[in-house]
């Protein structure tokens, strides 16, 4: 079985800071790493490869910095992964994405099981699988807490807001796992070592994948014309000292003297 | 109709989420605005009140259980008869799901996260204010497909009924194709966020709560009020302690006062209580990033301080204000 997994560089979203007078949104030195859902999206494609076996390959499309960020992937147990390399200007759409995406497993040829995450770390559109399984033509098995392999079948427990599914669908096929799919792996030290050695494939966007510039622009249909940070304004008061009741008391005060409770003062 | 108008479609799988996005296409006087509904057996209801001057309607037997190929198939053979400018979709994970579907078969650009859009009918021009990086900031796009797309979260637009509004039905004849996926068995549960969403006080907990009989402790907090316990993705996820989380991926609140108790102040949780009027955070680690998201923010060991508080709110015959 040849497993994709799509993986991203991703930046961590708790370290975006928001300039409170500006407004200004500071991504200025906001670290990026392999993306948490990542790992999620890593270990369902691992665990499948030691249970029915095969080879997993890791892609993604972002800009070539991304490179070390693919060696915990890499320790994680894929054979190597392929980062089609995005221009460091470009403003993307999650359809060009796709579009990158789904040119490069062509490429890979004879592709069973494509995963992905339910959302990117940074993006969270959930826009790229859905659009990624239309451009296949695989079908999709959205959002499972649990995937096995049955016979060339893929059967998946799925979860959405209404209550739960169980589902099926001939390979090929992609899936989408979340958080709560699994619990990823640590690599060893060994592990990690052997990692060094694993490839990397840096891939055009034209030469490899075999995508014009046009290609991609017609698919940027988003056009960005302002971004602004939400400044949160609370009181931020500080409460604290040792004696529980006086300070449940203060804050009770305070409560009534907002006007939300109201009671013996 | 006249030439400067601009046609809203709207499609979400539950009716509350469904009317908040007529309403908002409503407000948006613009044109006509449709209304899609899929299924099997359609339920009809009085769709002119809440908002839709056109119903499409898409009944098949192959609509039953939600599955994605099927319900897209069905919602791309009504964008392509009613040839809407804008399409509204509930951002349910359905409604995540179904609207990339058909934006990728018919070639259309997605607002993700949207909270308000504008659409200049005489320049044609559609512009989408939207959520990034869980709620951080909002960016501003300008639409550039037509139609265009644009998904939205439950409880970002308010509902109202237009009483004297008749609406037109029309059936579809859709082209739905047998799916290669199959659902093979269904469970059903209570939508998420329903017994949250009316609530004035919200008790929220978090991964500072050690074992499920705690919970105890934020129940009588919020019993005592009139309120409801809310919690964190991990607590309902991986703990299994309450059914449903709030925030990014659960529903977003805004009660009069929320509690926040051993909640760290990540953004994807946050998201889910920062519209409260008032916001009391209680960890005992005073560099907790939800101190600063508060109101009052009290340092203290919640296993220590709420006891105390719960005491003093009943000595003191504590209420919430009318």
């Amino acid at each position: 079985m040849k497993i994709v997994a799509c993986i991203k560089h991703s930046l961590d979203v708790s370290e975006i800071k928001v300039d409170e007078e500006t407004e200004d949104i500071k991504l200025a030195g906001v670290p990026k790493s392999l993306g948490e859902i990542d790992e999620n999206v890593l270990e369902a494609a691992v665990s499948l490869q030691e249970t029915y076996g095969g080879e997993v390959h890791g892609l993604s499309y972002g800009s070539p910095d991304a490179k070390d960020a693919f060696r915990d992937a890499l320790a994680m147990g894929l054979e190597d992964v392929t980062l089609v390399e995005a221009a460091a200007d470009e403003q993307n759409d999650p359809a060009v994405t796709a579009l990158v995406l789904a040119e490069a497993i062509k490429t890979m040829g004879d592709v069973d099981l494509v995963i992905c995450g339910e959302l990117s770390d940074d993006g969270l559109t959930y826009q790229v699988p859905p659009r990624l399984a239309e451009r296949l033509d695989l079908p999709q098995l959205s959002f499972v807490r649990q995937i096995e392999i049955d016979d060339g079948w893929a059967v998946a427990e799925r979860e959405l807001e209404s209550g739960s599914q169980k589902v099926r669908a001939q390979l090929p096929a992609l899936i989408t796992v979340t958080q709560e799919t699994n619990t990823p792996r640590r690599p060893t030290l060994m592990e990690a070592m052997q990692a060094k050695k694993k490839p990397v494939h840096l891939w055009d966007v034209a030469e490899d994948v075999g995508l014009t510039r046009d290609d991609l622009e017609s698919r940027a249909y988003l056009e960005r014309t302002d971004s602004k940070g939400i400044v949160i304004h609370r009181k931020r008061v500080k409460m604290e000292g040792s004696d529980k009741r006086a300070l449940a008391n203060q804050l009770v005060d305070r409560l009534i003297e907002e006007g939300v409770l109201e009671g013996e003062v | 109709m006249s030439a400067q108008q601009s046609k809203i479609l709207v499609y979400a799988e539950d009716e509350r989420l469904m009317r908040q996005l007529l309403t908002k296409a409503r407000q948006a006087q613009t044109g006509n605005v449709g209304l899609a509904l899929v299924g099997d057996e359609i339920e009809q209801a009085d769709f002119g009140s809440w908002g839709a001057d056109t119903v499409y309607m898409v009944q098949n037997s192959l609509l039953g259980s939600f599955n994605p190929e099927t319900y897209a198939d069905a919602l791309t053979s009504v964008v392509e008869q009613a040839e809407p400018d804008l399409v509204l979709i509930g951002g349910t994970k359905q409604g995540l799901e179904l609207s990339s579907r058909v934006a990728e078969r018919l070639n259309m650009g997605i607002a993700s996260w949207c909270v308000d859009f504008e659409i200049d009918a005489e320049r044609k021009q559609i512009t989408a204010k939207c959520m990034i990086y869980s709620g951080i900031g909002q960016e501003t796009y300008r639409l550039k497909t037509r139609p265009a797309m644009a998904t939205v979260d439950s409880d970002v637009f308010e509902q109202q009924s237009f009483p004297d509004i008749q609406a037109e039905r029309i059936e579809v004849d859709a082209d739905i194709h047998d799916p290669r996926l199959e659902v093979l068995e269904e469970k059903g549960k209570m939508a998420a966020g329903e017994r949250l969403i009316d609530a004035q006080v919200i008790v929220d907990v978090g991964q500072g709560f050690e074992e499920k009989e705690d919970l105890a402790l934020a129940e009588e907090l919020a019993q005592l009020l009139g309120g409801q316990v809310s919690c964190t993705r991990p607590i309902a996820s991986e703990r299994d302690w309450l059914p449903e989380w709030i925030g990014l991926s659960g529903a977003q609140l805004s009660p009069q006062l929320c509690f926040t108790i051993g909640v760290s102040g990540a953004i994807q949780h946050m998201i889910g209580i920062r519209d409260s009027d008032l916001i009391v955070a209680v960890n005992k680690d005073e560099h907790a990033g939800v101190h600063l998201q508060a109101d009052y923010g009290v340092v203290a060991d919640l296993y220590e301080f709420l006891p105390a508080l719960i005491e003093v709110m009943k000595e003191r015959s504590i209420r919430l204000a009318e």
